[in-house]
């Protein structure tokens, strides 16, 4: 009787965990010493509890086992030792009723010599059907081409039979003769034989030797087109009559040749990866990534039903013939010290003895086994971390008992030992008694358990079988690290496979926003953003991070339970926002959604209150600005901005599926349901205040008026038309509407009285001085409000194409530059200064040395030295506006500006001596001896007195790397809007231009630093050799920034004049910098102190 | 089956004497005479003939019913149906008699064959849709069947779920365990997903096939909210105005562990489905319920269950430490040693322990019935905690408690999460 697939999806194979085993070898029930399917019938329910999908039998055919059962004398039976036919029908519902899969040999390249075909063969007349089920020869010279397979035993693959009179084929053992598929017979009976096990209801056959099928002269005699037409045929048969069945090709050779077994989908589902295995060794003990991402790359894509089996260890050699001679050679000295460990072309080893029995070892193996593109296959033993007998015979090392638990031969039979098919492994590290299933089941923290864990978690996750996998390229090859992604699904998996903790930091930019949650023990790890997502992973380990979004879903009905207002229909904001809606939505809808926001400043603080202090109707009414005051429990009250929008029916739908987290509160009028939302969310709004300041529209609130002012420039800007924005994702303190390629909109949030900064100053720079390297200004939307100054909702600013901004663009170059000096050994005449005084620096000529090796970044640091000197000029130039004219610094002044460096410089100290104890052994010494100068850090700020002849002007205020774009081989220098957090007057005070100077010196020395420690993680040795070369960079760098700068501003008073002074008011700065870094640095990365120490130190104290 | 008046389209189709527009099916054993008159009834109330104010959406249309029955009632149809005609109407009732499937341990509940059954038999009449009711008939009303079957046929929902107006200390078990990790599970907010009454329409239950699933997850009950959800099928729920009252037929022990012990049983199968799901989302709420009655809960003795719940954690300790981690181990403790007024479970703590004893479930750290039966002295602790808490609550504020409760369960879902994903006994 026909039996159905026990599987229910066709593609079951794609999510199997496969357990190899070999009946002989797992459990006998009848004591006669050898394995037996009513034995394991009795330990399915261990392979239940393990996890495992898919049992695949080693061959239990009857056999003279010369090959371990690979030489089958009757396709259509049992071994008498195994059990009867009916055992195995049994064993087959048994399993199947479980859930479990079952895969069989299906060995039809060759027969056992003993095989009734063969020696009916013999016997046979020459070119009789009969006889031509073979491969026979007169000669032995034919197929010469054709590899020697077992080279340890065998000199050739002809072999002469005295009673046939010729010779016949066999490219494995003299005793196992293949079959001639050029025969249709053969192919006849092979089909046979597949029905009568697929109609038993076996779901699975594993093919063996399958390169081999077919013969050709002049040929390898492997992969050849009339193998895969065979092949076809096999699976067209299968197709036509069976259901969710499976065929698995072996096929030791490269993908790319293993690829076409799969044909078009047509001819085997799943093929081993061969190559994989002896490269996941290698990656491990090579501590690199390198091979693994090397044979996947040569891993060619396979069809949508198709699947590769995965595994680390299985019942044969670890096979070395998909390696190069050198890679042969070096597996063998990693791997194989003792000779006796070498067969064939490989190393007969189990996978806990092969790494040292290390579980960490293990565990990260089994991790890439799991999480890699394919079906794992585990080799049975291995989940308790069995070991070997290399004193055995051929591979019957990893062939021994399983070892069930302490008693007698292991618990796997009840007979003398000496009756044993094989002896059981006895000594006493691999010993049963030590490795046992039943210890390690009372074991929670057992390898058995922990694997037990790991298959239940990688079935949860439908796309480590079916997704695809993408390699991350972090600079730190010790850790492998990629993405596995489907439809619903991303893993982010990372592995160290350095015996020591490795840092990594990962591109995970296209995933910004999302929330990396750690798998195993379902932890959060911090936001992915826009920059590198740094990891640190202990020794072996390994990091599986589902990425979620980082919303939780909000049920639109929750929010309806936080606020409900009620609202006669769209438009109607008086309801809402002063009549009766009003109280529900400063007392509830605002105190819930304000601290949800980004970019609310006051997430830490406890608010008392919240009141809607203006507001004003735009976009047709379907939308409204309102000004909205937060009182604190301490400290003085904010106003922030928020764009709001009311709307029914079904768009209130899509904005509560879409963007619950912009929904304020549920609204209800007599016909409709609707919602309160942040309007930036939908386009119609932005498009509306775009228009605003397009069309100087004026809009009067509530208390004063909101209106729109185009600079001159706008119209060029946007064009004839403009696209609908998208709301930027990477806002901060503000929001950002990006109209793609023409305008970026920026809504300030936080809401002071007085001229935003950043709008005052790139209004000056674009309209009255008309400075070239600043984001075009292209107007604002301004409030007024009687008796209080003009305030800035929102600034539009032309879009810059750019390659980057200027900090990440100086790391790709430091990274080019630490590849090309690491070889080179630095000259004493080279050596940086210890204690460079900048001026004398830049007075100096750059020597060709330095020239040589920092190369074209000294002539854009000079441009950039340019652009900065032309920015302080061109704010420098405007004498008739109060708020720029340039005022002389007076002593006044200067005594002030020591007084405030002084006091950051005392409390920098103090924190510095409270956290000596926390920093890292190699930074203490270092801060000892910042805190030994710290007099001459007073004395240095102490020497600022009396006039400096500079003047106090407007300045960028907060100028570094991050602040400028590399754009069209030039500079653009963004964002004058000061530090946020900080009042209105303090972002406009006036101050000397040096100011500036000494944040982009800091810049390029941290910039230096960081380069360093990001390239020596994965060199850790030369960190020491490559400081000298970082010191050197940064000082070239820095004097052709300063040359530049002195260069363009001479003359002028933006800079002092005289050296001396320049020198004395750049270096107090540049202390001062370098001071706050290192309060935020002891505050936030301890590791990263010594950047600024030795910035504080390097000054010419 | 109900067949009056019927348009010339309606009556084409009907050629076929198989063939019906409505099932209305009872799951459980029910009495047949009952039955015979009570659908009569109903039937003839729903056809156009009658003087009943039926809505247009059921009335007119073709009827069958299908009961599990041991004796079937005299058949002269076709088919091994009875075909009625009731106080010869004109109306025909089509009766469809269930194989034998067997009787829930739970007697007002069905087993998953009988399930299987109705839904067959559906499949078999080609029904539109099809209306499960409980087996004390009460709901077998044209106007509850309308509630039931309306939002299947007009507002395209595939599972139409009842709400039940239900007093503060109805339906505890429900609200305790079954509706809240259902609800933490699968993302909707169901308030009953193992109702007596409901609605499915064609699509959904061409597609499940409750007894193969049941078996395959060793559970004995079915749930369809879960293969509703699991197929992504629109679910809403609509006000009932019924009550079952179930006396007290069955010991708490053995609800708990008839009910709760399929929940857990099928969320093995469906681990990598529900924790997927973040959240959960409202369903809609076709037609709302007018407000219950205020219970009196004075009236509730809270002493035995304290009792029970004491008893339990001097003598299931041992069991206890199995299943759950020593802070909440702790914590119950600490329950103990409270003077009775002050009882009061934390909702943190009753989540973990139903996530523990879930996850316990799983791994067979214990007999499985053992294990039931260990938790049910800590769910009558619950209900005396919850009893007293919302003695002097409206019904309003109570059923705002019970949401908190389930609000927790959401909460505590990373727990549950993490337990399962890796399930080691050092926990903290």
């Amino acid at each position: 009787m026909k039996r159905s697939a026990s599987a229910a999806d066709p593609l079951w194979y794609k999510d199997a965990i496969i357990y190899e085993l070999h009946v002989r070898a797992f459990m006998d029930a009848n004591n006669d010493g050898i394995g037996d399917f009513q034995g394991l019938i009795q330990k399915l329910d261990y392979l239940q509890d393990l996890g495992v999908t898919c049992i695949w039998l080693l061959p239990f055919f009857p056999s003279p086992l010369k090959d371990d059962g690979y030489d089958i004398a009757d396709y259509q039976n049992v071994h008498p030792n195994y059990g009867t036919i009916e055992d195995f029908q049994e064993f087959l519902e048994q399993a199947h009723s479980r859930g479990l899969q079952v895969m069989i040999e299906l060995v039809i390249n060759h027969t056992s010599d003993q095989h009734p075909w063969f020696q009916r063969a013999r016997f046979a007349p020459k070119g009789s059907p009969e006889r031509d089920f073979y491969v026979w020869s007169d000669t032995d010279q034919k197929y010469k081409d054709a590899r020697i397979i077992f080279t340890d035993t065998e000199k050739s693959n002809w072999t002469w039979d005295a009673e046939a009179q010729a010779y016949y084929w066999h490219r494995f053992f003299s005793h196992q003769p293949d079959l001639n598929y050029d025969n249709p017979l053969v192919i006849e009976e092979i089909v046979k034989v597949m029905r009568f096990w697929l109609d038993m209801g076996v779901d699975g056959l594993r093919i063996d030797a399958i390169p081999y099928l077919v013969e050709r002269d002049g040929t390898s005699c492997e992969n050849l087109p009339e193998t895969h037409a065979v092949i076809k045929r096999v699976r067209a048969e299968i197709d036509r009559d069976y259901f969710g069945r499976m065929l698995l090709a072996e096929a030791n050779q490269w993908p790319a040749d293993v690829r076409p077994y799969f044909g078009q989908g047509d001819e085997c589902q799943m093929a081993f990866h061969f190559p994989l295995m002896p490269r996941i060794y290698m990656a491990l003990r090579q501590e690199d990534r390198l091979p693994i991402v090397d044979i996947m790359a040569q891993t060619p894509a396979i069809p949508e039903t198709c699947q590769w089996g995965l595994f680390l260890r299985n019942h044969d050699e670890l096979t070395l013939e998909m390696v190069t001679d050198d890679e042969r050679d070096y597996m063998y000295l990693a791997y194989s010290a003792d000779p006796r460990m070498r067969i064939n072309i490989g190393i007969r080893r189990r996978l806990a003895p092969l790494v040292d029995n290390n579980r960490r070892r293990i565990e990260l193996l089994n991790s890439l086994l799991f999480s890699f593109p394919g079906t794992p296959i585990l080799y049975y033993g291995d989940e308790i971390g069995m070991g070997d007998n290399i004193y055995l015979g051929d591979r019957n090392g990893v062939r021994t008992p399983m070892q069930w638990n302490g008693d007698r031969n292991a618990g796997f039979s009840r007979a003398v030992p000496a009756k044993l098919y094989s002896p059981v492994v006895m000594d006493p590290v691999w010993g049963y008694e030590a490795v046992n299933v039943e210890a390690q089941q009372s074991d929670a923290s057992s390898l058995l358990s922990w694997m037990r864990n790991m298959i239940a978690l990688r079935k949860l996750f439908q796309v480590f079988g079916r997704g695809t996998l993408t390699f991350l390229n972090p600079s730190n090859r010790k850790v492998l690290a990629y993405i596995r992604e489907s439809e619903n699904e991303r893993v982010l998996c990372a592995a160290n496979l350095s015996r020591f903790a490795q840092p990594v930091e990962l591109d995970l930019k296209a995933f910004a926003g999302m929330i990396p949650v750690e798998m195993l023990g379902y932890v959060e790890f911090p936001r992915i953003g826009k920059q590198y997502y740094p990891l640190t992973i202990g020794p072996y380990g390994f990091l599986w991070l589902e990425l979620q979004p980082s919303q939780r879903p909000v049920d639109a009905a929750d929010v309806a339970q936080v606020a409900q207002i009620a609202a006669e229909g769209p438009g109607d904001w008086r309801s809402l926002l002063d009549g009766a809606g009003r109280r529900e939505m400063e007392e509830s809808a605002l105190r819930e959604f304000l601290p949800r926001q980004r970019w609310f400043g006051g997430k830490s603080r406890q608010i008392s209150l919240t009141v809607i202090e203006d507001w004003a109707v735009f976009n047709q009414g379907s939308s409204a600005l309102v000004l909205v005051e937060v009182g604190y429990a301490t400290g003085d009250p904010e106003t922030y901005l928020l764009p709001l929008g009311l709307v029914f029916g079904p768009t209130a739908g899509e904005i509560r599926e879409k963007h619950p987290e912009a929904v304020l509160a549920q609204a209800s009028s007599a016909d409709d349901d609707g919602v309160v939302y942040d309007a930036l969310y939908e386009s119609a709004a932005g498009t509306a205040l775009l228009d605003w300041i397009v069309g100087s529209q004026e809009i009067a609130s509530i208390h004063g008026s909101i209106r729109g002012a185009p600079s001159k420039v706008l119209g060029k800007l946007l064009g004839d038309s403009f696209p609908a924005p998208r709301l930027s994702s990477a806002e901060q303190s503000n929001s950002s509407l990006l109209f793609a390629g023409k305008v970026l909109l920026k809504i300030f949030r936080r809401q002071q009285p007085g001229p935003n900064p950043d709008v005052e100053i790139g209004s000056y720079l674009t309209g009255q001085a008309n400075f070239p390297y600043v984001a075009p200004y292209g107007g604002a939307l301004e409030y007024r409000r009687e008796g209080q100054s003009t305030s800035t909702l929102g600034m539009v600013q032309g879009f810059i194409t750019n390659e980057g901004d200027g900090w990440r663009w100086t790391l790709e170059e430091l990274d080019r530059f630490y590849e090309s000096v690491a070889p080179v050994n630095i000259s004493e005449d080279g050596m940086p200064e210890e204690r460079p005084r900048l001026m004398r620096l830049s007075e100096a000529e750059e020597k060709p040395f330095v020239q040589d090796h920092v190369g074209p970044y000294l002539q854009d640091a000079a441009l950039l030295g340019q652009r900065t000197a032309e920015l302080h000029l061109a704010l420098a130039a405007n004498r008739t506006d109060p708020a720029f004219a340039p005022e002389p610094l007076s002593a006044g002044d200067v005594d002030r500006l020591r007084e405030s460096l002084t006091e950051h410089a005392n409390g920098a100290f103090t924190l510095l001596k409270e956290s000596l104890s926390r920093l890292p052994d190699a930074t203490v010494d270092l801060a000892g001896l910042v805190l030994s100068r710290r007099r001459l850090v007073f004395d240095r700020f102490h020497q600022l007195v009396g006039e400096i002849h500079t003047s106090r002007m407007r300045i960028h205020g907060d100028y570094h790397l991050g602040q400028v774009l590399r754009a069209k081989g030039d500079f653009v220098i963004l964002d004058f809007e000061g530090e946020p957090a900080r009042p209105l007057e303090e972002r406009r005070s006036k101050q000397p231009a040096l100011k500036d100077v000494a944040g982009m010196l800091r810049s390029f020395s941290y910039a230096a630093f960081s380069a360093l420690i990001q390239y020596s993680t994965r060199r850790p040795e030369e960190f020491e050799k490559l400081e000298p070369w970082a010191r050197l960079w940064e000082q070239a760098v820095s004097a052709a920034f300063l040359r530049a700068y002195r260069l363009t501003a001479a003359a002028s008073a933006i800079a002092p004049q005289e050296p001396a002074e320049f020198e004395r008011l750049l270096e107090a700065y540049v202390l001062d910098k370098a001071l706050y870094e290192l309060v935020y640095e002891l505050n936030n990365r301890p590791n990263w102190v010594r950047i600024p120490l030795s910035g504080i130190l390097m000054l010419a104290l | 089956m109900a067949n009056v008046e019927l348009g010339e389209d309606t009556t084409t189709r009907i050629e076929s004497p198989a063939t019906a527009d409505l099932l209305v099916a009872i799951a459980a054993p029910v009495n047949v005479e009952q039955l015979r008159a009570t659908a009569s009834d109903t039937i003839r109330a729903m056809s156009p003939r009658s003087t009943n104010e039926v809505d247009p959406s059921i009335s007119g249309l073709r009827a069958a019913v299908a009961f599990p029955a041991d004796v079937a009632p005299p058949t002269h149809g076709s088919d091994g149906a009875v075909v009625l005609d009731p106080a010869g109407s004109g109306v025909e009732i089509r009766f469809i008699p269930l194989a034998e499937s067997g009787v829930s341990a739970i007697p007002w509940l069905g087993t998953p064959a009988t399930y299987e059954a109705i839904f067959q038999a559906a499949r078999g009449l080609g029904v539109k849709a099809c209306a499960v009711v409980a087996s004390d008939l009460a709901s077998f009303r044209p106007d509850l069947l309308q509630t039931l079957l309306a939002p299947v046929l007009e507002k395209g929902a595939d599972l139409a779920m009842p709400v039940y107006p239900a007093g503060k200390l109805d339906g505890l078990l429900n609200a305790s365990i079954l509706s809240p990790v259902a609800r933490a599970l699968y993302g909707k907010k169901i308030r009953y997903p193992l109702a007596l009454d409901f609605g499915i329409s064609a699509r959904l239950l061409q597609e499940i096939q409750p007894a193969r699933r049941a078996a395959a997850q060793g559970s004995s009950l079915f749930w369809p909210v879960t293969e509703a959800v699991l197929r992504n099928r629109t679910i809403c729920q609509t006000g009932l105005e019924v009550k079952h009252p179930v006396g007290d037929a069955l010991d708490a022990s053995t609800v708990l562990t008839q009910t709760v012990g399929p929940l857990f049983a099928e969320m093995e199968s469906n681990a990598s489905f529900w924790q997927r799901v973040r959240g959960s989302q409202t369903v809609e709420m076709v037609k709302a319920l007018p407000a219950a009655a205020t219970t009196n809960a004075a009236s509730v003795d809270i002493r035995p269950m304290l009792e029970t719940f004491q008893l339990g954690s001097r003598n299931l300790q041992e069991m206890w430490g199995l299943v759950l981690p020593p802070v909440t181990l702790l914590e119950l403790k600490r329950l103990t040693r409270m003077p009775a007024e002050q009882f009061r479970m934390p909702d943190e703590l009753w989540v973990r322990i139903i996530y523990d004893f879930a996850l316990a479930y799983r791994l067979r750290t214990l007999s499985r019935s053992h294990l039931l039966g260990a938790l049910t002295p800590l769910y009558l602790g619950w209900v005396a905690s919850h009893v007293m808490e919302v003695s002097k609550m409206r019904d309003k504020e109570a059923e705002q408690r019970v949401e908190r409760l389930a609000r927790a369960y959401e909460d505590g879902k990373p727990y549950l999460l993490s337990r399962w994903r890796w399930p080691d006994r050092f926990n903290p």
